[in-house]
C-alpha cells in the first residue's frame, strides 16, 4: 500500500481513451517481469500473447484508500432495479486488511485502473464464456462478503426496485457516503489463546504492545482477513471478542509470530498462567527513561526483524556525544560547575556508562550515589 | 415433437402387456431419438459461486407455467434447512450443505436433470417418449407418455417426477433444459436469471476446458473433479465443488453409461431418498424388459 504511483495524473491523462487495455507507453521500463502478462518472448501490438485473466498479483497501480473515489454509481445493467450506489472508499479502507485493491481489481495492467466491463461482457449470451459476464462479476465481488455477514441473499439489501424509488431515497443514497470514512478499527488490548500443547496451554498475546509499542503495521499480520471477523449481523457487540476455535496447522498458527520470534523458545509465549505484557526493564534489565519510552523500537534496534541487540552503553547509539555536546541533565543529574569541566572518563571509567561512576579519581572517601557531583533534577 | 397419439400406444402397450405376461411376444417400440451431437450444449454449475438465492427455482417455474409466487418470497432461507428433491412442482431445487475448503460459506447446490449423454430414461421408456436432442437436452413427449414411471426407476439421479396428486392424466415432469426457450435462441431460464452466473451455458467441450482451467488456477477452491465429465458416460450438466461430491449427496456412479434400470436402482440412491416400495415391485418387470430389449438389439430386431 505504501507504493503509490501518481494514479490521479495517469487517470486525467487517459480520460477519453476507450476501454483501456493499454498498459501505457513506457510499461516495458517498469520493474515488472514481462512474463507476468505476456506468454511469449517478443510480444507485439498485434500479437500481445497476454496471460489469461484473471491475472492476480499484478495490480501495479496503488492508491491510498483515502484517495480513491468515494462513491461509484453502478448503472450499466439497471433494468428492474435502480442503479447501485457503491461506497468505494469505505470498502477500500476495509480491504486494507483483506487482500487490498487486487481483491476486486484482479485483472489489471501496469496502466490505469480498468473498468470491470473492459473484460466482463454485458451480455450473458456470448461466445467466450470463460469469464463471468458483467452481472455475474459484480455479484460475485459483492455477495461473497455480503451474504457471509448478513446471512441472506435478498436483492433488496443493495438494490432498490425502480418502482419503489423516490427522489428523497436517491438523494439519501448519494449523501449517505459523502465525507464518510470507515470507522477506526477497534483493537483488542490482549488476546488469550487456549492451545492444545501439554506445556503452557495459555498464550497471552498483547496486541497493544505489538501495534503501539513495536509499531507493527496491521497488514503485516492481517493480510487476508475475513470480513466477518468484524461484520456479522449475529454478533452481539463489537467490543466483546468471540471465542473461536481454529483448525490451523502448526505452521499456519505460528506463521505470523515466528517471523519475528525466530530465536524464542516455546516458553516465551506458552505458559500455564497469563503472561505479563512486555516490560523493557524486566526483559532487558534496562528501564526506558522518559526519553527512550517515546521512541519506536526500530530507532535503537533497527527496522530489521528480529531486532538487533543493543548494549547498555549510551555510546552504542549516541556515538556523537562527547563532553562538550552532552547535556548531563538528561540523566536526571545536573552537574555542578566544577564537575562540568571534567571529561567523561574521569568519573565513567573506560567510558562505560552502564557501570556505576567512581569518585576515587579525585575524592578519597566519596561514593556515588551517596555523594553527588551536582543536583538531582529528575528525568 | 412427435405426433404419435396415445391411441397408438394403447395398442403398443397391449402388446407390451402381453410381452410381460407371456415372456414370448416381441415388444413393438419406436427407436427413441438419441442423438449425441459433437456441439451439444451443457451447463457448468460452479457450486463455489452459487449463493443459494434460489432465483433459478423461481425462473424455472415461471418459464414452465408452474405456480411460482413472487421472487421476493424466495429470499426466505429457512427452506434450505431441509433437503429437497426436484418434483412436478419444482423442476429444479437448491439445497444447502456445510462449507467446504477455505470458506465459511455454506455450499449451495442446484439440482435438476443432468441431461445425460447416454440417458437411462431414454433407454427405459417403453413407448419411446424420451429423446436426447441434438442440443444436448433430454426431453419427453407428453402425448406419448403413458405414465408408467419406468424413467423414474431408471434414472441414476432420481430426477423424473410424477404428478401423483393428479387423478386424471398424471404426467412425468422434469427439467427439459428449457427446450422451448433454447429453440428460440434464448438462454435456459435459470441460466439467464442467476445473479452470479454460477450456471455457465455453453458447448459441453468448451465447458470442460473452462472447468479444468478454473481448477488449475485455483486449486485451493475446488476439488479436482468435474462431476458429469465421465459419470454414467458423461452428462450435459456438470458440476464443480469445493468438497467431495459424495458429501453433497451425489450418487457414486461409474464411468459407464447406465441404461439398465437395475443398475441405477442399486447405485443411484441418494442418501436421504427412499424410493417408493411400489417401484421395487415394478423392478422385476422392468429388468426383464431391459434385458429382453438388449437381447433383441443384439439380434438386430429393434
Ligand atoms: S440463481 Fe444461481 S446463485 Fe441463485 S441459487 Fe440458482 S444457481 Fe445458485
Ligand atoms: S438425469 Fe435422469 S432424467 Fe435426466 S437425462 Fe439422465 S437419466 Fe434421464
Ligand atoms: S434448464 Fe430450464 S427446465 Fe431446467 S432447471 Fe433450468 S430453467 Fe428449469
Amino acid at each position: 500500500m505504501k507504493k503509490i504511483l501518481v494514479l490521479v495524473v495517469a487517470l486525467i491523462l487517459t480520460v477519453g481513451i476507450e476501454a483501456q487495455q493499454s498498459p501505457g507507453k513506457n510499461h516495458s521500463k517498469l520493474n515488472i517481469s514481462c512474463k507476468t502478462c505476456h506468454t511469449c518472448d517478443v510480444p507485439t501490438k498485434d500479437e500481445p500473447c497476454l496471460v489469461a485473466c484473471p491475472r492476480e498479483n499484478i495490480v501495479t497501480v496503488y492508491q491510498k484508500p483515502e484517495e480513491t473515489p468515494e462513491l461509484i454509481v453502478i448503472d450499466q445493467l439497471s433494468d428492474r432495479y435502480e442503479s447501485v450506489h457503491f461506497s468505494h472508499k469505505i470498502h477500500a479502507q476495509m480491504s486494507v486488511m483483506s487482500g487490498g485493491c487486487e481483491n476486486c481489481h484482479h485483472f489489471n495492467t501496469s496502466g490505469p485502473i480498468l473498468k470491470c466491463n473492459s473484460c466482463h461482457e454485458t451480455s450473458r449470451q456470448r461466445d467466450d464464456v470463460s469469464l463471468p459476464d458483467l452481472k455475474g462479476a459484480y455479484h460475485r465481488q459483492c455477495m461473497d462478503c455480503h451474504r457471509e455477514w448478513s446471512h441472506e441473499t435478498g436483492c433488496n439489501s443493495c438494490h432498490t426496485l425502480k418502482k419503489n424509488l423516490t427522489d428523497t431515497k436517491r438523494d439519501n443514497d448519494k449523501k449517505k457516503y459523502t465525507g464518510k470514512d470507515h470507522p477506526p478499527i477497534l483493537e483488542p488490548a490482549h488476546i488469550s489463546y487456549q492451545t492444545n500443547t501439554d506445556k503452557g496451554k495459555l498464550v497471552t498475546f498483547y496486541h497493544d504492545d505489538h501495534t503501539k509499542k513495536f509499531g507493527i503495521s496491521c497488514v503485516s499480520c492481517h493480510k487476508q482477513e475475513n470480513c466477518t471477523k468484524c461484520h456479522d449481523v449475529n454478533r452481539e457487540s463489537n467490543d466483546k471478542l468471540k471465542t473461536v476455535s481454529t483448525k490451523k496447522t502448526f505452521e499456519e498458527q505460528h506463521k505470523n509470530c515466528i517471523s519475528c520470534h525466530k530465536e524464542d523458545n516455546c516458553s516465551s509465549c506458552h505458559s500455564s498462567t497469563k503472561l505479563e505484557p512486555f516490560d523493557h526493564a524486566k526483559k532487558t534489565g534496562w528501564a526506558l527513561s522518559k526519553y527512550h519510552i517515546n521512541l519506536s523500537c526500530a530507532k535503537c534496534h533497527g527496522s530489521k526483524l528480529p531486532y538487533k541487540k543493543v548494549n547498555k552503553n549510551c555510546s552504542s547509539c549516541h556515538q556523537g556525544w562527547n563532553a562538550e555536546t552532552f547535556k548531563h541533565s538528561v540523566t536526571g543529574l545536573q552537574l555542578d560547575e566544577i564537575h562540568l569541566e571534567l571529561g567523561c572518563e574521569d568519573c565513567h571509567a573506560e567510558n562505560n556508562f552502564a557501570k556505576k561512576p567512581g569518585c576515587d579519581g579525585c575524592h578519597e572517601d566519596f561514593n556515588y550515589p551517596k555523594q553527588k557531583p551536582g543536583k538531582v533534577v529528575g528525568k | 415433437m412427435s405426433g404419435k397419439s396415445r391411441r397408438d400406444f394403447l395398442k403398443k402397450s397391449a402388446l407390451i402387456g402381453a410381452g410381460v405376461a407371456g415372456f414370448s411376444t416381441t415388444t413393438s417400440k419406436a427407436a427413441p431419438k438419441n442423438i449425441l451431437s459433437e456441439d451439444r450444449m451443457g451447463v457448468l454449475v460452479d457450486t463455489t459461486a452459487c449463493v443459494g438465492c434460489r432465483n433459478c427455482e423461481w425462473a424455472c417455474k415461471d418459464a414452465h407455467g408452474l405456480p411460482a409466487g413472487n421472487l421476493e418470497s424466495y429470499e426466505d432461507r429457512k427452506i434450505l434447512e431441509t433437503k429437497r428433491r426436484p418434483d412436478h412442482t419444482a423442476l429444479t431445487v437448491v439445497n444447502e450443505y456445510p462449507h467446504g475448503k477455505n470458506s465459511n460459506l455454506p455450499i449451495d447446490l442446484k439440482v435438476q436433470c443432468m441431461h445425460c449423454d447416454h440417458p437411462a430414461c431414454v433407454s427405459a421408456c417403453i413407448v419411446g417418449a424420451f429423446s436426447k436432442q441434438e442440443n444436448g437436452s433430454v426431453i419427453w413427449d407428453t402425448d406419448m407418455c403413458i405414465g408408467c414411471r419406468y424413467c423414474m426407476a431408471a434414472c441414476p439421479f432420481q430426477i423424473p417426477a410424477f404428478e401423483y396428486d393428479k387423478a386424471l392424466n398424471p404426467l412425468i415432469m422434469k427439467c427439459d433444459f428449457c427446450f422451448e426457450r433454447t429453440k428460440e435462441g434464448k438462454l435456459p431460464a435459470c441460466v439467464s436469471i442467476c445473479p452470479v452466473e454460477a450456471l455457465t451455458y455453453g458447448p459441453r467441450t468448451e465447458l470442460i476446458k473452462i472447468a479444468r482451467s478454473r481448477i488449475k488456477r485455483n486449486p485451493a477452491r475446488y476439488v479436482d473433479h468435474i462431476f458429469g465429465e465421465y459419470e454414467v458416460g458423461g452428462t450435459s450438466w456438470m458440476y464443480l465443488a469445493s468438497k467431495d461430491f459424495k458429501e453433497l449427496d451425489f450418487p457414486n456412479l461409474g464411468k459407464n453409461p447406465a441404461p439398465g434400470v437395475s443398475e441405477s436402482i442399486q447405485h443411484g440412491i441418494f442418501a436421504y431418498f427412499v424410493p417408493p416400495v411400489s417401484l421395487y415391485a415394478l423392478l422385476g418387470g422392468i429388468m426383464w424388459i431391459t434385458k429382453r430389449r438388449k437381447e433383441l438389439e443384439e439380434e438386430g430386431k429393434i
